[in-house]
């Protein structure tokens, strides 16, 4: 009944990061990866890193995520480049693990985070955060 | 859209449940591939049990962390003095087993030092328990200075401090033992006022083979012998001290019978004129007409009665037959200028009844109370002592006399004494020993006197045992003196005679 850790993925890292055409940052986390605290810390410093000092909405792909490990979870607690940030899942597990993620567990998200199932609505939300650009 | 669920799975969920609320936080359910619905209530039971079994965690190390620090601080409260932050008798006794042991594996012997303040118990009472609370640290500073690392300094209580020292030579012992002492030696500030409180010493040096007890019991031995020999000094522990400490505890024992079956007698050593020769006063001197050990001197008894708490007993009994045999003397010689000179020690001044005793005794006697004298020693009184200066005026008060004793082996200042409510001087013997044959000593105490002179105080000299010493005090002005070269102490009838030979001489 218990997950052994056998199952988990051997490589915790995000899958990819880019700044898309409109200026928005896009990270992708492998299917099924289990978020560590290396790994988010790594995926924090990395959109910090790219973003310059400049502060953009972000889309945070993270359909299929086994789990966030707590120690993770607390890294992005943290103030960062993102000004805005979509969690997009497909399932109600997704759901759950992404609230968790950043959501009402303390500490609070640091910048309006919220989760969406269609990219869609996603990109929507982080469009109207444009304007909290450089904020 | 209503999803149902007949794969097992809510029945593993509740499962989970139960293992979760039975204490068994590590439980957890794998969602199915399927992450629907109740694969996600699967994931937030598993993620809300991670928080839960690691809150518990923290939890358990927080309260574990406060617990063991309880645990140090109750050991600290079982082996530690909570005013010096020094060992306690416990753990010094802990450590002379270790250091016994090690002897027993190749190091030297331990030595232990066993320390008692000398005036701790005037400043005490003088200045208060909070100066006398401030000595103690400081005490406790000065000794942790002069030891080595691998010593332990440690409070046996009150004013005794012991220090092992672990595996060191005879000397080396003693070289710290001399260092305490003269750490000990310089004055405490307190209140910016400098008090003085000395100490005694008694060391006892390991022998191979004896076990832990004797190394603090003879050291306490060797102090107790250091305190009998004038104080400030140090003593190593002999055998033979034993039977002094024993003989100590059968005259405390003795000495509250002594006063009720009549043993205490005083003798008189008359003070004199220097100019006339004439005898213008005498000390009264307590002496012990032991049954078995014959005449004890005030030296051999008054320690033990100070420590043992008959000080006061004695005190009043010296006081009540010193002012009795005066009556019979004032009656005698009615014209004669006459002065008994009482001793009272630091603790009889302030013991709060002692100055209506003193009227009392005078008033059913008929005594006019300018005929009796009190001294105090110099070393009783310390700079600031606003109690005893109290006690001290209480008694002036009355009309009798109150004058210094020992001047000279204390510290007080000739300033000091001019605020004293006292109006005569007794410079210590020490000062007038080589008076005759060194000329820098008979300039010294030239001085002196002319000071005490100089402060509207009357001085007189203890001491005189030649004749020399006699001419030469004379010549520097002095006018009242006492000692060996005019008379010995003498018992009351013998006095009497002196009295008599003196009233029936012409003046001159």
């Amino acid at each position: 009944m218990n997950a052994s850790p056998e199952d988990a993925p051997s490589s915790s890292d995000y899958e990819s990061l880019v700044i898309d055409d409109e200026g928005m940052l896009i990270l992708v986390w492998p299917r099924g990866v289990t978020i560590t605290g290396p790994a988010a810390r790594h995926a924090m410093d990395e959109v910090n890193r790219i973003c310059g000092g400049t502060r953009r909405p972000m889309l945070v792909d993270m359909a299929t995520t086994k789990s966030v490990a707590r120690e993770a979870r607390v890294v992005f607690g943290e103030r960062c480049a993102a000004s805005r940030i979509a969690m997009l899942g497909r399932s109600p597990v997704d759901r759950v693990i992404a609230n968790f993620a950043l959501g009402r567990i303390p500490p609070r998200p640091p910048c309006p985070t919220k989760f969406f199932t269609d990219r869609d609505q996603a990109y929507a939300f982080l469009r109207e955060g444009m304007n909290d650009r450089n904020v | 859209m209503t999803e149902t669920f007949d794969d097992g799975r809510l029945d593993q969920l509740v499962d989970l449940i139960v293992q979760l609320s039975s204490g068994d936080l590590s439980a957890r359910l794998e969602p199915s591939p399927a992450r629907d619905s109740l694969d996600a209530v699967i994931t937030g039971i598993n993620l809300l049990a991670e928080e839960l079994e690691l809150t518990m965690e923290e939890r358990i190390a927080e309260r574990t962390l406060v617990l063991e620090q309880a645990r140090i601080a109750l050991e600290r409260m079982a082996l530690y003095d909570p005013l010096t932050g020094l060992a306690n008798r416990t753990l010094l006794g802990d450590r002379i087993r270790q250091a016994n042991l090690g002897s027993e594996r190749g190091a030297r012997p331990p030595c232990v030092l066993v320390l008692d303040l000398d005036e701790f118990k005037t400043v005490n009472d003088g200045l208060g328990h909070s100066a006398g609370d401030r000595i103690l640290v400081d005490v406790a500073r000065r000794l942790t200075s002069v030891v080595r690392e691998t010593d332990t300094v440690a409070r046996l209580g009150g004013d005794e401090f012991a220090i092992l020292m672990p595996d060191i030579s005879e000397d080396d012992a003693l070289r710290v033992a001399e260092r305490a002492l003269k750490e000990l030696h310089s004055p405490f500030s307190v209140s910016d006022r400098a008090v003085w409180a000395g100490a005694s010493i008694g060391l006892c040096y390991g022998r191979p083979g004896q076990g832990t007890d004797y190394l603090l019991r003879d050291a306490d031995t060797a102090m107790y012998v250091a305190k009998a020999k004038g104080r400030g000094n140090i003593q190593a522990f002999k055998p033979e001290m034993h039977q002094m400490a024993s003989e100590r505890l059968r005259i405390a024992s003795e000495l509250g019978e002594a006063i009720d079956r009549g043993q205490l007698d005083l003798y008189y050593q008359p003070i004199v004129e220097l100019k006339s020769g004439r005898i213008v006063g005498a000390e009264a001197l307590v002496r012990w007409l032991h049954p078995e050990r014959g005449l004890l001197l005030p030296g051999d008894f008054i320690p033990v009665a100070e420590d043992s708490g008959h000080i006061i007993e004695l005190g009043r009994w010296v006081v009540s037959a010193a002012i009795a045999q005066l009556r019979v003397w004032e009656l005698e010689f009615p014209v004669t200028a006459f002065q008994l000179h009482v001793n009272l020690a630091p603790v009889e001044v302030r013991w709060p009844g002692m100055a209506e005793f003193i009227r009392d005794a005078l008033d059913r006697s008929g005594v006019q109370p300018h005929r009796l004298a009190l001294e105090i020693s110099e070393t009783g009184l310390m700079t600031g002592d606003v109690a005893g200066l109290a006690a001290l005026m209480t008694l002036k008060n009355l009309g009798v006399g109150v004058e210094i004793d020992d001047f000279g082996t204390g510290y007080s200042s000739i300033s000091y004494l001019r605020r004293l409510p006292i109006d005569t001087v007794k410079v210590d013997q020490s000062l007038i020993r080589d008076i005759a044959t060194d000329s820098q000593q008979a300039t010294f105490v030239s001085a002196i006197l002319r000071l005490i002179e100089s402060v509207g105080l009357r001085s007189v000299v203890e001491g005189i045992e030649t004749a020399a010493q006699r001419d030469q005090l004379r010549y520097l002005g002095c006018l009242y003196g006492q000692g060996f070269f005019f008379s010995e102490p003498v018992p009351a009838e013998l006095m009497t005679n002196l009295l008599a030979h003196q009233n029936s001489a012409p003046a001159g």
